[in-house]
């Protein structure tokens, strides 16, 4: 499963991860944050676990890119 | 003499409170994410505005939201929330690069300050601001005498901005340069992938570096590694100059800055406006003022480019050259207000009679003293180790969790 993770409140708005996997993350027009598409919020960390591991490599290209490293990706 | 106006950085309310007790004019801090500290790990937040606000009203203290980035479609929204609740909050002004908030704060009464980030060098530039802002940072690679060739011709060509009075001249007076012109820097960018025009430069340019020239091997010789680390800028010892350049605001840099740091520059630059104003400035007070900067965080100082000679002043570390640093010793606990007393837990080391201590906080600031007596759980003593309750007699009012340091000399690396 792959799991993503976003630490929102931290995002400076770079627009990075939409570029890496626009299938997975959107910039919001609200607040000019970064939003993880369909994914579950936890005091602040929003969470997407998901079995398709196509997304996996663009996901991973988006938290490398990531300038304040709030995203994490992980395959277990 | 003419009014010169002693702005601040404000990067959280510490400090907030050091640029207000220390004696500065106007202050300048970032909200959310759209400023050019936006890595910091404490900025201020939306629902702030109005205690700082309130704060700097009370002291007849000037607000300025930095509002500097450059602006993506999916931000304007969020820009306009920014300038419609600082406008709410009854903030002074905004400071802004971007032309969208320039015109948006525009449309939404606010007054808009022009960045450094626009890099203004001429009367030209000055003139079509002007439509839209009332005061101007001029980019920080002018020259004093080109300084003063824009305020006078602000004189005498009469420009006005939109309040209709004539537009201010506003320069960097003291704290950290950057390798690029005046903050366009994309190093941070290509080489880390973050953009220092969206705040959250990696300063990379301060490391040290080697340049090899990659056809034939040849290590180009440098006498110092730091290649692309300028010195930090002071212009306190040609304050004098500064004035006469006609400018009405002097900006401090330094919202990234530990509020005693902001204290200390603010409480010198302060004297040192003051001084020029009433005449006393002189080679002996700039000794002094020196002497207490170089306390602080620094990286060797320089004169920037206002006095137009020695370009290039490398720094020669890594880190900062302050004579002094302070070491966490315990927190607050308790306040007497009558007999003036604070109490501290003591956490590490320890706090003897005679040590400077420095005591930080959201509203208390950032206070140093000299400890003179002191009491280690209720006997009077010379000395308060970890784990005591020390109580002594202050000359300034704490609260529960400030932080409590001694200011100890700094080992300055050669």
């Amino acid at each position: 499963m792959v799991i993503i993770t976003l630490q929102r409140n931290k995002c400076i708005g770079c627009n990075y991860c939409v570029e890496m996997a626009p299938q997975q993350f959107q910039m919001s027009k609200k607040d000019g944050k970064t939003v993880l598409l369909y994914g579950q919020e936890k005091k602040g960390f929003f969470t997407l676990k998901s079995n398709d591991y196509a997304i996996l490599d663009a996901c991973e290209n988006a938290a490398k890119a990531c300038p304040v490293n709030i995203i994490s990706v992980k395959n277990k | 003499m003419q009014h010169i106006e002693l702005m601040a950085p404000a990067g959280n309310f510490e400090s907030l409170q050091a640029a207000l007790d220390n004696g500065a004019n106007s202050v300048y801090f970032g909200v959310e994410q759209l400023n050019m500290r936006a890595r910091a790990t404490v900025n201020f937040t939306l629902d702030d505005l109005p205690e700082i606000a309130k704060r700097c009203e009370a002291k007849n203290v000037r607000t300025y939201l930095t509002l500097n980035t450059i602006i993506y479609d999916h931000d304007l929204s969020i820009v306009k929330t920014l300038i419609k609740q600082a406008k709410a909050a009854n903030i002074t002004a905004v400071i802004a690069m971007d032309q969208a908030v320039i015109a948006m704060a525009r449309a939404h009464g606010m007054e808009v300050h022009i960045s450094t980030q626009i890099n203004v060098t001429n009367i030209e530039t000055v003139k079509f601001y002007a439509l839209f802002a009332d005061t101007m940072v001029l980019s920080r690679e002018l020259s004093l005498r080109q300084v003063k060739s824009i305020t006078e011709a602000i004189e005498k060509e009469q420009i006005k901005g939109p309040s209709g009075h004539l537009v201010e001249i506003e320069i960097f007076g003291h704290g950290a340069l950057c390798m690029a012109v005046s903050g366009k820097c994309y190093m941070s960018l290509h080489s880390a992938n973050s953009s220092a025009n969206r705040g959250a430069c990696k300063q990379n340019c301060r490391k040290k570096y080697t340049v090899i020239d990659q056809d034939t091997g040849f290590e180009m010789e440098l006498d110092n590694e730091y290649i692309m680390s300028p010195k930090d800028l002071c212009t306190i010892d040609f304050l004098d100059e500064i004035v006469d350049a006609g400018i009405k605001v002097l900006k401090i840099e330094g919202r990234g800055r530990a509020p005693e740091y902001v204290a200390k520059v603010i409480k010198c630059y302060r004297d040192a406006i003051d001084s020029v104003g009433n005449g006393t400035y002189d080679k002996d007070k700039v000794i002094g003022w020196m002497q207490e900067l170089e306390k602080v965080y620094n990286r060797g100082f320089w004169s920037g480019y206002y006095l137009g000679q020695k370009l290039g002043e490398w720094s020669n570390g890594s880190g900062s050259h302050a004579t002094q640093k302070k070491v966490y010793i315990g927190k607050g606990t308790h306040f007497y207000p009558k007999a003036q007393i604070g109490e501290f837990k003591i956490e590490a080391f320890d706090v003897t009679v005679g040590d400077t201590i420095l005591v930080t906080g959201p509203t208390t600031g950032a206070q140093e003293m000299k400890v003179e007596e002191l009491m280690a759980n209720d006997v009077k003593s010379e000395k308060g180790s970890k784990g005591d309750m020390v109580t002594m007699p202050l000359k300034f009012r704490i609260r529960p969790s400030d932080k409590l340091y001694k200011i100890v000399e700094n080992k300055v690396e050669a």
